[in-house]
């Protein structure tokens, strides 16, 4: 949201709108500063005017032909641009100082000068600009200064309000409260903090107010309200259009001087949306992007034939790898052949530090990644299909039938404008045959109670739930359709720890007591061990460690899972001292040659730097019996 | 005991809840902070746990002079510190530094790490010349662990990994060379790996410069092998406060058992009998009377809707209010 | 409770703003160098006691407010008028009984001349507004969509070329165009002098007049709704529940019909209440291009004939309206955003 000005003008050199705005905005520009030069004529020329030099046609002397009175068109025009510059810009500098400061010290201030300013904001921008300009100047004299002045001194609402909330926004931030935190002063936090963070706002809004305050005084001009003594676009459109230009059918005097107005609004325009695009991007988690399916290659012989032993597997997932394209630059591995097994009951841990694809592996799952995400290899076998073959019309139908996930941060999860229990519904109208209201009531009802939320609730909503209920609302959604599989990720690392821990019971009680299959996915090795049957361990996209939940954490053969366990505080052992792992985890456009976890592990030798180390097959415990490491050392003893 | 470098006697913060309207003309506060007392030596380390609500930050923002506490008094190195001027309260600001949760929200992105590190010392105008303040800059950051310092002076927040960027908050208020340092949740936004070295880094400091530290966190796994003492809070106050160890082996109120219960061990075969609370934390508006804890606690007794109980010394130094506490 | 406490705060605000444009619009005309009892009186061709019939007629005699005869504080000396007997007081016990004064150039009362162009400037905007919010939605949506595709660029870039385009010019060029070339109209609401047989010819040739009135406001504003829409879509459509929606196993035109576009339509509500204003600075440059006998065109002749009891009319009519418009949008916004109640 707030580049530094470096990153900020390489983002806007690739942004092709912005760029071509700004290359006619300064075409615009040095048209206005040049035009004594570049004009065939001076605009008070008056040469001797013949009939037929009235609205002569475009032609060798005349390039756009000439007005009502005999003038060149194409001069006249080339000189508006003066006018309708310094208009723009000395208007729009003072809708945006006036804008600017109100907005700072509203937003700053807060209290009773936020109240009172914004309120004075919220009426004048109620009142129609235009109608009050036109009034204004009406009742005063019509010269270029009055017009900059008039338009300038209404045109400050928009920039006010923004201003506002922008600054709301940036005094919220904790660095305003860490520069109080260290005696710093209004003025100086103002100065060093707010402004430079307002700043970029401002620029994109100042190029808008430009084009409005440009398109103001052509209208006044146009109504007749224009400076008699500066010859502005719109007066040209006025003269002509009020003296015959139509009937004469001389279509030059009436789109040239029109021409020039949309060239920089438009020029405008494009600048705007093309800062605003570099300031706010969000296309990159459009969620229903198109995306080009790449099919996925066939899968290479998997690296590890998974045991069937107690119960039925649901879920076998084979050598996944997913990318991430990045304009101009390779793709970024973020998961690379991953493989486990999800048994009927089971309880699979899925741990990782942040960026370690874990979020990502899930998506995958379900076919849910960002446009930029692509499966590049291996396969998902859920129900003797292959979840990254079938088309989208069936992963369709699997999704929350199949597989259901719920997602950390409930708040944002659920629509805020429709209440719980029509999202429950809907999820069941989709895939179950019932539309009956009174069946579909009682099943909302059912749900709710199974995860303790009392179901007269139901019609509520998520922004009157707690936190701690909107999460148990996900869960009742997730177990709408009875799917075999739910994924969990992360789903209480937002919760209070006593929260945490209800949300959790709640869930190793359901999994009990309906046979849930279950992949939970966290950063906490501590609710791990606590829950889940199997765990897998994930580092930098790969496997680092994959076996039951005694073996990882009583056996543990990976370097990265040792140091994890010591770095763990554990509440049983107070007073040990905790051991860091030094380094952090490796960025996905910069992966390590060799092992990931080579340049922070202790047992690092030099193969490991070099040599990318195979998934090796140990004996293990758990309902799986198995037990992968992916370490050199493994493989030495 | 060494003597007491800050202490807070009866402390109240409350704000107004809504103002009041046409509909509503009696004024309603949220008891933020509701009466809470404790000591903290030079070069202690006390940790002030509890869940979100419970009072824990608007207490550690009180102490910075940031919020005006309502009642009570607050004692920094003998001097009354609880309303102070304008100036006496820049003062005191060099003093006692803070370091938040977020460290990828409390750094200025547009500024680079030697403008932040080195801001404080423009406020206050500590340093003498241009080059007192870059050699102050580069040992604060060196102290945290920016080594070497040149090549993080000119880089900013972004181009830092949130390790990273908590060191340079630390660095920040190590500048000023405060006496007390108030870490409100330090750790919880880092991954766990990160997470030993940014502790061991405090426990450094503290034993180099002789700070003492107020560490806030709702978090008690970390606290064991953290602080030296361990105060628990409840709804504003705080219900059990004493010697880390003794408070982890032997805890007294039924709220510290049940919070301690929910800590998970990362250790499949220690799964225990864990005590969940049912319910949420009630408003901090409408006070349960009595003991507070008691809508929520296992073990209540009839009384306890009554008598807000009072302090019990379990052991020198290990005190918990609850009634239950005295019949053991 | 909590809506009602909303729509009452909503209500009372709207009407303080409405007594605030009227307080500014009876100062604007005495303050500002060209206020009506000078520049109305001015023409040299009157003879004093015709400038104190106007005076007396206009009631510009009667002192401005309380205790001075104008806004000039020196004048502040003894207070002897009597508060009703002053101007602002007649004026607002005047609009109180809907009277808005006399025209100084057709002498009629200037609520009869503005309420019958009320109500024509209120099918044009009506129209436009209908038609720019139904195309512009569609775009917008599309665009979003389909975002960073061939379909968004051309979206995006027509409604930016749209969004640049000068009112008054864009209706120049259709009328040169329209009446060039279809035989449209060149202005008007009725063709005049026509007698009508049927009412289909009637119907017929009010649908020629309007034609390119409306067309000129569509393509407007259309610009205009579509970068709204898309960009608050673009917005709602990154939300996480978008994802738990898909992830639900919805189809995309489920997706987008409910769960995104209810929730892209608040900020819509909210500027399309905002830009009200320029909506009304549309139609005065198209009813003046098109002659077409609405308020804005009422101001452009009342400007144009210093005609100033006209002129404060039109203002009054045209900012009451706004704020009126702007008062429905909150109480719509109130009704599609239940967090509203929880406020």
């Amino acid at each position: 949201m707030n580049p530094t000005p470096k990153s900020f003008f390489q983002t806007f050199a690739r942004n092709r709108m912005g760029l071509v705005g700004l290359v006619m905005l300064v075409v615009a520009i040095i048209t206005a500063v040049f035009a004594h030069r570049i004009a065939p004529n001076d605009p008070g020329d008056s040469v001797r005017v013949t009939i037929d030099d009235i609205y002569a046609a475009p032609g060798a002397t005349h390039w756009l032909g000439t007005d009502d009175a005999g003038k060149d068109v194409l001069s006249n025009f080339i000189f508006g641009a003066r006018v309708s510059l310094i208009v723009g810009f000395f208007a729009s500098f003072i809708s945006i100082v006036i804008g600017g400061v109100i907005g700072i010290v509203a937003g700053f201030y807060g209290g009773r000068v936020e109240n009172s300013l914004m309120r004075f904001t919220d009426i004048m921008l109620v009142i129609p600009d235009l109608p009050l300009i036109v009034v204004i100047i009406a009742l005063t004299k019509p010269s270029l200064w009055n017009i900059i002045f008039v338009i300038g001194l209404l045109g400050w609402t928009t920039t006010a309000r923004l201003v506002r909330s922008q600054t709301l926004a940036v005094k919220s931030r904790k660095f305003v409260l860490r520069a109080r935190a260290i005696g710093a002063g209004n003025m100086h936090i103002i100065r060093r903090h707010i402004l430079p963070l307002v700043m970029p706002l401002i620029v994109v809004n100042t190029v808008l107010v430009i084009s409005l305050a440009i398109l103001n005084e052509s209208t006044l001009s146009f109504l007749g309200l224009g400076d008699p003594t500066a010859l502005s676009w719109g007066q040209m459109l006025n003269f002509a259009f009020g003296r015959g230009a139509m009937s004469a059918g001389a279509w030059w005097a009436l789109v040239t001087p029109g021409f020039g107005i949309v060239w920089v609004v438009l020029a405008l325009t494009l600048l705007g949306q093309g800062l605003e695009q570099v300031l706010n991007p969000r296309l990159e988690t459009h969620h229903l992007s198109v995306i080009k399916e790449d099919t996925p290659p066939s899968p290479a012989a998997a690296t590890l034939v998974p045991d069937f032993r107690q119960s039925r597997i649901l879920l076998d997932v084979r050598d996944l790898s997913i990318d991430y394209l990045v304009p101009d630059q390779p793709s970024a591995h973020a998961v690379q052949k991953v493989s486990f097994q999800l048994r009927e009951g089971e309880l699979l841990g899925l741990v990782g530090e942040s960026g370690c694809g874990k979020t990502t592996l899930m998506l995958a799952l379900m076919r849910l990644l960002p446009a930029a995400g692509r499966i590049v290899n291996g396969q998902v076998i859920f129900e003797g299909r292959d979840l990254t073959q079938v088309s989208e019309e069936e992963i369709t139908d699997i999704r929350w039938k199949g597989i259901a996930i719920v997602f950390q941060g409930a708040m944002n999860a659920l629509n805020p404008v429709r209440t719980v229990g029509d999202q429950i519904s809907e999820a069941i109208r989709q895939h179950l045959d019932i539309t009956e209201k009174a069946k579909l009531d009682a099943r909302v009802a059912e749900l709710l109670e199974l995860v303790g939320i009392s179901p007269d609730r139901a019609g509520h909503y998520p922004h009157q739930y707690s936190g701690g209920m909107r999460q148990r609302a996900m869960i009742a959604m997730a177990l709408a359709c009875n799917p075999q599989v739910i994924i969990a990720d992360e789903p209480t690392t937002a919760l209070d720890v006593m929260i945490q821990a209800q949300i959790l019971e709640l869930l190793a009680s359901l999994q009990k007591r309906l046979g849930l299959s279950i992949i939970f996915v966290t950063h906490d090795l501590g609710v791990v061990a606590e829950m889940c049957d199997s765990v897998l361990v994930m580092y930098g996209g790969v496997t680092a460690e994959y076996a039951g939940v005694d073996t990882i954490y009583n056996e543990p053969r990976h370097p990265y899972t040792q140091e994890l366990l010591k770095a763990f505080p554990d509440l049983t052992r107070p007073g040990e001292k905790l051991a860091a792992i030094p380094g952090y985890p490796p960025r996905l456009n910069a992966l390590p040659p060799g092992c990931l976890f080579a340049p922070r592990c202790p047992l690092a030798f030099d193969r490991c730097h070099v040599d990318i180390p195979a998934l090796h097959r140990l004996k293990g415990s758990g309902i799986n019996n198995m037990h992968v490491a992916s370490c050199h050392l493994v493989e030495a003893k | 005991m060494n003597p007491a470098l800050l202490s807070v006697q009866d402390l109240h913060k409350r704000f107004l809840a809504g103002r009041p309207s046409l509909f509503q003309r009696v004024e309603k506060f949220v008891r933020a902070v509701d009466g809470v007392s404790f000591e903290l030596a030079k070069g202690e380390i006390l940790a002030l746990v509890g869940e979100s609500g419970c009072g824990k930050s608007t207490l550690a923002l009180t102490l910075m002079g940031l919020e005006h506490p309502t009642g009570g008094q607050i004692i920094f190195e003998g001097r009354d510190a609880t309303h102070l001027a304008v100036a006496p309260l820049k003062e005191l600001r060099r003093h006692i530094q803070m370091i938040f949760q977020d460290p990828y929200e409390s750094l200025n992105p547009t500024q680079t790490v030697g403008e932040i590190v080195g801001e404080p010392l423009d406020v206050h105008g500590l340093a003498a010349d241009k080059a007192d303040r870059d050699e102050r800059v580069r040992q604060a950051l060196e102290d945290s662990g920016l080594k070497p310092p040149e090549n993080f002076l000119h880089r900013f927040p972004h181009e830092l990994s949130g390790g990273q960027r908590q060191r340079v908050v630390i660095a920040g208020a190590l500048v000023l060379e405060p006496t007390l340092l108030l870490a409100d949740e330090p750790v919880s936004m880092l991954d766990v790996s990160i997470r030993a070295e940014i502790l061991n880094l405090l426990l450094e400091i503290r034993q180099t410069r002789g700070i003492s530290i107020l560490f806030i966190t709702h978090d008690l796994g970390t606290v064991g092998y953290f602080a030296d003492r361990v105060a628990v809070m409840y709804l504003g106050r705080i219900v059990e406060i004493g010697a880390t160890r003794e408070v982890l082996k032997n805890p007294q109120h039924p709220y510290t058992k049940a919070l301690l219960s929910v800590v998970p061990v990362p250790n499949p075969r220690l799964r225990r009998e864990r005590i969940i609370l049912q319910g949420e934390t009630p408003n901090p508006i409408d006070l349960p009377t009595g003991c507070r804890f008691h809508p929520r606690c296992p073990v209540a007794v009839a009384e306890c809707k009554k008598v807000d109980p009072p302090f019990v010394q379990v052991l020198d130094g290990h005190e918990a209010a609850c009634l239950l506490v005295r019949r053991d | 409770m909590q809506r009602s406490r909303y729509l009452l705060r909503k209500t009372s605000w709207a009407l303080f703003t409405v007594l605030f444009v009227i307080v500014l619009n009876f100062f604007l005309f005495r303050i500002l160098p060209g206020d009506p009892a000078r520049a109305g009186i001015r023409d040299p061709r009157l003879t004093k006691e015709a400038v104190e019939a106007i005076r007396v007629r206009f009631g510009l005699d009667k002192p401005v407010i309380n205790c001075f005869e104008s806004l000039n504080p020196i004048q502040l000396g003894s207070c002897v008028v009597n508060p009703f007997q002053t101007q602002f007081f007649i004026y607002v016990g005047n609009l109180l009984r809907g009277e808005l004064g006399f025209s100084f150039h057709s002498n009629r009362p200037v609520a009869d001349v503005l309420s019958e162009r009320l109500w024509n400037t209120l099918l044009l905007i009506g129209a436009g507004q209908i038609l720019a919010i139904i195309v512009g939605m569609f775009f917008g949506i599309a665009a979003a969509w389909k975002a960073r595709t061939p379909i968004d660029y051309v979206f995006l870039l027509t409604s930016l070329l749209a969004w640049s385009l000068p009112t008054f010019w864009l209706g120049i060029i259709l009328l040169f165009w329209g009446s060039k070339e279809l035989g449209l109209p060149i202005g008007g609401k009725a063709t005049a002098g026509a007698n009508f047989v049927t009412v289909w010819a009637e119907w017929k040739d009010l649908g020629e007049h309007i034609l390119l009135p409306t067309l000129t406001y569509t393509i407007v504003f259309m610009g205009e709704y579509m970068l709204i829409m898309r960009s608050s879509l673009l917005d709602v459509l990154s939300e996480d529940y978008i994802l738990t929606a898909k992830a639900k196993g919805l189809r995309t035109f489920q997706i987008l019909k409910d769960h995104a576009l209810k929730n892209a339509m608040l900020p819509m509500v909210t500027l399309i209440a905002i830009n009200l204003g320029f909506t009304v600075a549309g139609a005065v440059q198209i009813e003046t291009v098109f002659s077409w006998p609405g308020l804005g065109g009422a101001i452009f002749e009342a400007v144009g004939r210093r005609d100033f009891p006209v002129l404060q009319g039109a203002f009054l009519l045209i900012a009451i309206s706004v704020i009126i418009a702007n008062l429905i949008a909150d109480l719509t916004y109130s009704y599609l955003d239940p967090r509203v109640q929880a406020e």
